[in-house]
């Protein structure tokens, strides 16, 4: 789990989260309230939906496009980057720090998370634990299961 | 006396129900055939044998066959095949493009579900207008209208159609006679507004056109062999059409005959099919059909024909143009399929006052095919197009469809009415 963790205050624009991943090159933002508790998570895919059209829902398949032509050059408009990050952040899923590696990992897999925000008793966030992290340490717990007799 | 009331008071409620949007067409439907049959049932003048009398099951055949192709074709990817390849043979030239798209969907429309094919043709021309850098609104547009104009040709084009041919007894080739030199005539005058309204839009020069002409539409076609063998099937079925008088076949028998053999032929996962069926849209049908038969029954039919009864002294030429417009003005607010429901009954019963409706009939086909075209709301095609243009940079706004489709609405029931006027006999033959 790592413990430096980046966040965002709910009162920051999406331009400003998009930077803070680009610079931190992470892909899980914390959206953290006055009381420094997270009220919602910004992912890159929820960034992401900004530059995807959103008419692309309704094909059933666009593996027939070669080339996006004049679509590869649309951006986001100002108006969408200075929205506030509360517009498009998701509802967060989050572990207590006591949290068993099992729960944590099938919280991950139902919801469909990279990243898990860990926080403290008190609901303060404490930390981000990735799937890699996860997985490593119940992979690591096979080491003990004994090998099979031939 | 009491029946009547009621039975009128069912239907009107239900009717208003339906037009306000107060309660799903269906459900409302549903209630309202209950009531009227349980009404009948207590006052004795309509029961459950009367009901299931007054069910046109010809229409709901032939609606079920087309819609078992369609949902044949649907998954097969051949409604983007056909846009895609507009998009490439326009070669990104907006106005060409506006016609093909056009053509495209009213060819389709003529012969498929206008709905279905709006739907699924609407989001590739977003993809290509997006990708040549160009305003997709007047094409969406430009489709939903010349498919409610196209769709107006044949019997199986639009629900009215199947139910006014089922009501009259007109055969498939009674509306290529009728139906088709109107509509041709009508839609190029529509296509020729449509670029006049259109004229700024459509002047802007796409910056991409290298990227659509990468575009390979049979990349684009998911399942050629199911593609090939529902079109093979649907062409034996127009052929049959054709046909229907000489072979004393009923449209209910060829288009169930189809869909059963399309369904042989291509073995599809038969559940999941069913669920791309509309069943609402049967069930709807035939609750209205019960409804209309407890009309019928309590004999507040028989009252609305006397009460009409002068109408016999007015020239016929101009009642048609009157019912023409009284359709068209109603379908631009409202379900096509309800109003004609309920006008079915009242010309035939006019016709058994010893009244020649039959150039009615063809008056009410193009007023319900035409109508539509005037609001947002006036077409079930309308209201998808304005839908999914929401998922664009420029949506269709109700105020936007004002000014485009109201007045090609106001021009294809003009030129209809000349066109009625000048080829009356025709239409009485």
């Amino acid at each position: 789990m790592k413990r430096k963790v980046f966040s965002i205050s709910a009162s920051s624009t999406i331009r400003e989260a998009a930077a803070l991943i680009v610079e931190q090159r992470i892909g899980l933002l914390p959206v953290l309230n006055k009381q420094g508790k997270p009220g919602g998570v910004i992912s890159l895919s929820d960034l992401l939906k900004l530059e995807l059209p959103d008419f692309f829902d309704l094909l059933p398949d666009l593996d027939f496009v070669r080339d996006f032509g004049a679509v590869e050059t649309t951006r986001p408009t100002p108006n969408q980057l200075d929205r506030p990050v509360t517009m498009i952040m998701q509802p967060i899923t989050f572990v207590e720090e006591n949290c068993g590696l099992l729960r944590a990992y099938a919280l991950m897999v139902k919801h469909n998370l990279y990243d898990l925000p860990v926080v403290s008793e008190e609901g303060v966030l404490v930390g981000l634990a990735s799937r890699v992290d996860i997985a490593a340490a119940i992979l690591a717990t096979w080491k003990n299961v004994e090998a099979s007799r031939p | 006396m009491i029946a009547q009331i009621l039975v009128g008071l069912i239907f009107l409620i239900t009717l208003w129900l339906i037009f306000s949007e107060k309660l799903n067409r269906t459900i409302a439907g549903f209630g309202g055939a209950t009531l009227m049959v349980s009404v009948g049932k207590a006052l004795q003048f309509y029961d459950e044998s009367h009901a299931m009398e007054a069910v046109d099951f010809n229409t709901l055949g032939l609606l079920l066959g087309m819609m078992i192709l369609v949902a044949l074709l649907e998954p097969t990817g051949f409604f983007q095949f056909l846009a895609v390849w507009a998009g490439r043979f326009s070669r990104g030239r907006p106005v060409v493009l506006l016609a093909l798209l056009g053509t495209v969907t009213t060819l389709v429309s003529m012969f498929l579900d206008n709905v279905t094919t709006v739907v699924l043709i609407a989001p590739v021309t977003i993809l290509i207008c997006e990708i040549l850098g160009i305003n997709p609104l007047p094409f969406l547009i430009t489709e939903a209208l010349l498919s409610n104009t196209g769709g107006t040709a044949t019997l199986v084009g639009d629900p009215p159609n199947m139910l006014i041919a089922s009501a009259a007894g007109f055969a498939f080739n009674d509306f290529l006679t009728h139906a088709l030199p109107v509509v041709l005539v009508v839609w190029f005058a529509a296509l020729w507004l449509l670029r006049h309204l259109f004229r700024h839009e459509l002047a802007v020069q796409p910056t991409n056109v290298a990227a659509v002409m990468k575009l390979k539409p049979h990349e684009s076609l998911d399942d050629p062999k199911t593609a090939w063998r529902v079109l093979v099937v649907l062409g034996a079925a127009i052929i049959l059409f054709f046909l229907e008088e000489p072979l004393g076949l009923s449209q209910a028998f060829i288009a169930m005959g189809a869909a059963s053999a399309a369904l042989v032929w291509v073995r599809p996962d038969i559940n999941e099919l069913l669920r791309r069926i509309e069943w609402g849209v049967l069930v709807f049908f035939a609750a209205l059909f019960v409804m209309v038969g407890g009309l019928e029954a309590s004999g507040v039919l028989n009252k609305l024909v006397t009460l009409l009864e002068h109408l016999h002294a007015a020239p016929p030429a101009l009642l048609g143009l009157a019912l023409l417009w009284f359709s068209a003005g109603l379908s631009a607010f409202v379900d096509n399929v309800p109003i004609t429901i309920a006008l079915i009954p009242v010309l035939q019963g006019l016709s058994a006052d010893g009244m020649d409706v039959g150039p009615l009939w063809w008056a009410l086909a193009f007023g319900a095919g035409f109508g539509g075209n005037a609001t947002i709301i006036g077409s079930t095609a309308n209201i998808i197009v304005a839908n999914v243009s929401e998922r664009t940079r420029t949506p269709i706004t109700s105020d936007l469809w004002n000014r485009r489709g109201l007045p090609v609405m106001l021009l294809t029931c003009a030129l209809a009415s000349v066109l009625y006027l000048l080829l009356y006999t025709l239409f009485t033959a």
